[in-house]
């Protein structure tokens, strides 16, 4: 149970820098996500608090211990890997009692322990089984409980539900939380599934190529995006973006003039951006039959979903995609226009894709 | 393979007529030893008539009686033993250290591995047979003064030498095995707090038990077909030299020379057919391409 | 470097630095030694100590020059080399080949059949071909011309100089390294993407075709690598020879090697010249270390060395 500090933390391959000065505090008994695409340095950075890797650059401290130096096996963390490495020669009892063994704890301890944590975990029949006897989600429960036996500080989880069918993953993730919050223990849970991150995490850290471009809870990672990147990333489907161009008090989207959002007036005049991009949620937005005040365009496609329906609207060659309720029937190239929740409306820069009221940072 | 379904039989005949054509040779010789084994002469000219079918020459040779005449007689047991520790000590000394090399090539990064592994790579190209005149000296300069232990001493040096020849090849092979072995299990291992030492032992070795095996094996046919080094250092006949100094002997009852070449072909054939597929994998030097 | 890694890098290593020590570099130094000395018939005592600087270099080159026994040593080590090597590719390549292109069951028994000349011991499988190239009647290659009557009397092939005995070891030879070949060029073909093969079968294209457009030009590496890796070991090694010759099998000029001229010239039967010999063996280490290094830049080896992950 310590809180987690990573100061400009870089990672160097030969002349490829995988991580590019990530600074992050995780708090104590925090469930921090870290979530990017793939490629992005997650299993690095994640390997570096391990202590798998050692940064070519920066601190990292765990409380007021600085542990850059530390060799992984006194960092007392415990790691469940994507590919769960649970050793096939051993049983799962063996697998989970392996740390304990490695640290010369009494047999009848290690019984204990590993009883313990197996029934948390709900796999106590399975302890005379080898890995390869189990399913998917059994396995990763043992991986999940040999993290956990040690009693680490910090729980380290790389994509640990990805080799998980999609509708376990929604039980084994809820159960995660839960046990999580039980233990009381410090968590990094590595994903590139936003889904997973919105619904678990106390916190969500989004990187991209190596840096860290906004950390915050899930609604304001969702909410207040500070990257066109971050906007598109979270979300199913994700933000929609139009360019537009200031003619103050307007904006021009493609041809449609809207009034510049409340929030943004002032700032727009401060800072005397004229190329911006406008970003908004599907489901912050509707779809309106005949022409009104909004992005005039025509219906291109609609998929139901049940509870409600995608449409695709097409304004002038660019196209977005708005939730509306399930009764409303559309038809294919019919004129509609897409009525805007003005203040749920994020006004990027185009050059630097950074959202307005980040800019000055 | 292959192109199973688009291939044309008629092709596939030719081509399997044509192999048997080119390994005729191969065949007739293999099976012309073993059926002299079981005859009173050796039927090397393809004369039906000169095939008596007797086990006389089997029973000769477990009895040590080679020559149909006199009194010679060796201990066929003893012999074909002297091969087996020869070869079992290879196999030894070879599986532990290449286990041990090539563990650390694989999986250490320390100053000098490169060179190292050039080193082994030019070592595994460059047999070191061409050395023998230097070994020999060195065994002649730790030759022991005391009788009690010169037999012994003989059984060492044969198979540190003759292992020595099989370990920058079978390093290489090693560790190419280790390389197959996801990084996951190793950070596991060390994040649980085992040294390197322990994830050796207790989470590599266990994995690549089909590689450990297939070197293992390797080291052991080495071991058991070698004449030059047995020849030149060990004070005690192998099968090796024991066919070896029989050729041409006058004495000596062919067809039973036969029978102890069957006998010491056996393991190998063995070996072959159990573990076929292992020892193709390994064969083309540990290297992949 | 921290103490531990230190512990652990002895820990794996000193048992093969020790082996390498005491049985490659150690050899080595006596080997070059014992060429600036007069040993003869090992006699230790006498010899170790009598310095003859680089006299027995001079020997053999005078004996390159004027001995014509040592000539044909020379001149049976480029053509057996030579030959044997395109033996081993072209055999090997063409038995890969052909168990490619035939059913799986068929072809693993060959594969089978053609790994005995390379796994069975080297005793019994000279064995074989002493029966099968006996110069007399009881050889199975006479007993087959005679009854063929293609020759009327046997014919004792490696003594026929040179090229009876040349055939015969290179034949011999040629079978291993051919063993060495298929599997390679086997395992390579193994790698191949079979869909390739599919399309163009589906194309049309016959199994000679296939070979000659796809899969050669795919093997071009080890292709390399055996004409390389064989010919070090052709130019170093000679079991098979050593008891060919003992055999009186083939004949003892022709059918010696550099190789087995060291060996036979140090442990032979006879006046045995430990210091000659060893300076031959320089000379032959010197040729097989460069051509190591040669191999080693052609087949660029180091760029398969990856390096290990984690700083741990
Ligand atoms: N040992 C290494 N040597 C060189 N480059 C590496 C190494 N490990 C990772 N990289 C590179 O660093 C970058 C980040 O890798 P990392 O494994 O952290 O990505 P990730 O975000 O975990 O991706 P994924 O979701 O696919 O697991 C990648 O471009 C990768 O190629
Ligand atoms: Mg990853």
């Amino acid at each position: 149970m310590v809180k987690v500090i990573l100061d400009n933390i870089t990672k160097r391959f030969d002349d490829f820098a995988a991580l590019k000065g990530v600074t992050l505090e995780i708090t104590d008994k925090e469930f921090m996500a870290l979530l990017g695409p793939s490629g992005s340095g997650k299993s690095t950075l994640l390997y570096t608090i391990a202590g798998i890797y050692r940064p070519t650059s920066g601190r990292i401290y765990f409380d007021d211990r600085d542990v850059t130096d530390v060799p992984p096996k006194d960092r007392n963390v415990g790691l469940v890997f994507q590919n769960w490495a649970l050793y096939p020669h051993m049983k799962v009892f063996d697998n989970i009692a392996f740390p304990l063994e490695l640290r010369k704890f009494p047999k009848e301890e290690i019984a204990k322990k590993v009883k313990e944590v197996a029934e948390m975990l709900r796999i106590e029949t399975l302890l005379n089984r080898y890995p390869w006897q189990l399913s998917g989600g059994q396995q990763q429960r043992v991986a999940i409980a040999r993290a956990l036996v040690k009693e680490p500080d910090v729980l380290l989880l790389d994509e640990p539900l990805s080799n998980l069918d999609a509708l376990l993953r929604l039980e084994v993730r809820a159960e995660l939380k839960r046990l999580q919050k039980e233990l009381g223990i410090t968590a990094v849970y590595v994903t590139h599934d936003q889904a997973e991150a919105l619904a678990m995490a106390d916190r969500i850290a989004v990187i991209k190529e190596g840096e860290i471009l906004q950390v915050g809870d899930p609604d304001e990672v969702y909410y207040k995006p500070k990257y066109r990147f971050v906007g598109g990333f979270l979300g199913s489907p994700p933000m929609n973006f139009l360019d537009a161009e200031v003619q103050d008090p307007y904006l021009d989207v493609y041809g449609n003039r809207i009034l510049i959002p409340i929030q943004y007036r002032e700032l727009v005049k401060k800072l005397g951006v004229r190329k911006v991009i406008l970003g908004f949620r599907p489901h912050d937005a509707e779809v309106v039959r005949g022409v009104a005040e909004g992005l005039v365009g025509t219906v291109y496609s609609f998929e139901p979903l049940g509870r409600e329906q995608i449409v695709t609207v097409s304004v002038n060659g660019a196209s977005l995609k708005v939730f509306a309720p399930e009764g409303e029937h559309f038809t294919f190239g019919e004129q509609v226009t897409v009525k805007l929740r003005e203040d749920r409306i994020i006004l990027f820069d185009k050059k630097t894709e950074k959202a307005l009221e980040f800019l000055e940072e | 393979m292959k192109d199973v379904e688009t291939r044309p039989k008629r092709y596939e005949r030719v081509i399997i007529l044509a192999l048997l054509l080119a390994s005729l040779p191969l065949i007739l010789g293999f099976s012309l030893l073993t059926i002299s084994s079981l005859s009173t002469n050796m039927v090397t000219n393809l004369d039906p008539d000169s095939f008596h079918s007797t086990l006389e020459n089997w029973i000769n040779l477990f009895k040590g009686k080679i020559a149909t005449t006199g009194g010679i007689r060796v201990n066929i047991w003893r012999i074909t033993l002297n091969t087996l520790v020869v070869a079992l000590g290879v196999a030894g000394v070879v599986t532990g250290i290449s286990a041990l090399a090539g563990y650390s090539l694989s999986r250490i990064d320390f100053r000098g591995r490169k060179i190292l592994m050039v080193l082994l790579l030019i070592l595994h190209a460059f047999p070191g047979v061409a050395l023998i005149v230097g070994v020999y000296l060195l065994y002649r300069l730790t030759f022991p003064q005391s009788h009690d232990l010169v037999g012994l001493y003989s059984f060492i040096y044969v198979i540190l030498a003759r292992a020595a020849l099989e370990i920058p090849m079978s390093i290489w092979l090693m560790k190419g095995f280790f390389d197959t072995i996801p990084w996951e299990f190793e950070w596991s291992g060390i994040i649980d707090g085992a040294s390197r030492i322990t994830v050796w032992r207790k989470i590599m070795l266990p994995l690549i038990k089909p590689g450990v095996l297939a070197v293992a094996l390797f080291a052991f046919l080495a071991g058991w077909q070698d004449i030059i080094y047995v020849r030149t250092f060990l004070i005690h006949p192998t099968l090796a030299t024991f066919i070896e100094a029989n050729i041409e002997a006058e004495y000596s009852h062919m067809p039973l020379i036969a029978a102890a070449g069957t006998v010491y072909l056996l393991p190998t054939i063995i070996f072959f057919i159990t573990a076929q597929q292992l020892l193709l994998q390994s064969y083309s030097g540990g290297i992949k391409g | 470097m921290r103490k531990e890694k230190l512990r652990d890098l002895s820990f794996f290593l000193s048992p093969m630095v020790l082996m390498v020590l005491l049985f490659y570099l150690v050899p080595l130094i006596m080997t070059i030694y014992i060429s600036m000395t007069r040993m003869k018939n090992w006699n230790v005592e006498r010899y170790l100590t009598e310095f003859v600087g680089i006299y027995n270099y001079e020997r053999l080159f005078y004996m390159f020059q004027h001995d014509p026994t040592f000539k044909a040593v020379i001149m049976t080590t480029i053509v057996f080399v030579g030959i044997t090597l395109m033996i081993n590719v072209f055999g090997g390549l063409s038995l890969a080949l052909a168990t490619f292109f035939i059913n799986e069951r068929a072809a693993s028994s060959y594969r089978l059949l053609w790994l005995l000349p390379r796994m069975s011991p080297i005793a019994v499988y000279s064995l074989v071909w002493y029966y099968f190239f006996h110069g007399s009647e009881i050889g199975t290659l006479n007993s087959i011309l005679m009854s063929l009557g293609l020759i009327s009397e046997p014919i004792p092939w490696g003594q026929v100089t040179p090229w009876g005995a040349w055939s015969v070891i290179i034949f011999v030879n040629g079978l291993v390294g051919v063993s060495f070949g298929m599997i390679v060029f086997t395992s390579a073909l193994n790698q191949i993407p079979k869909e390739l093969v599919i399309a163009a079968r589906v194309d049309g294209a016959s199994s000679w075709q296939i070979s000659k457009r796809i899969l050669i030009p795919m093997m071009k590496w080890h292709l390399l690598y055996v004409l390389t890796w064989q010919f070090l070991s052709l130019l170093t090694t000679y079991p098979h020879l050593f008891l060919l010759v003992e055999w009186d099998l083939v004949n003892r000029d022709y059918g010696t090697t550099l190789a087995l001229y060291v060996f036979n010239t140090a442990f032979g039967r006879g006046e045995q010249d430990q210091g000659l010999a060893a300076a031959a063996a320089v000379v032959l280490s010197i040729i097989g270390v460069i051509g190591g290094f040669v191999t080693l830049k052609v087949l660029q080896f180091e760029k398969m060395m990856k390096k290990p992950r984690g700083d741990f």
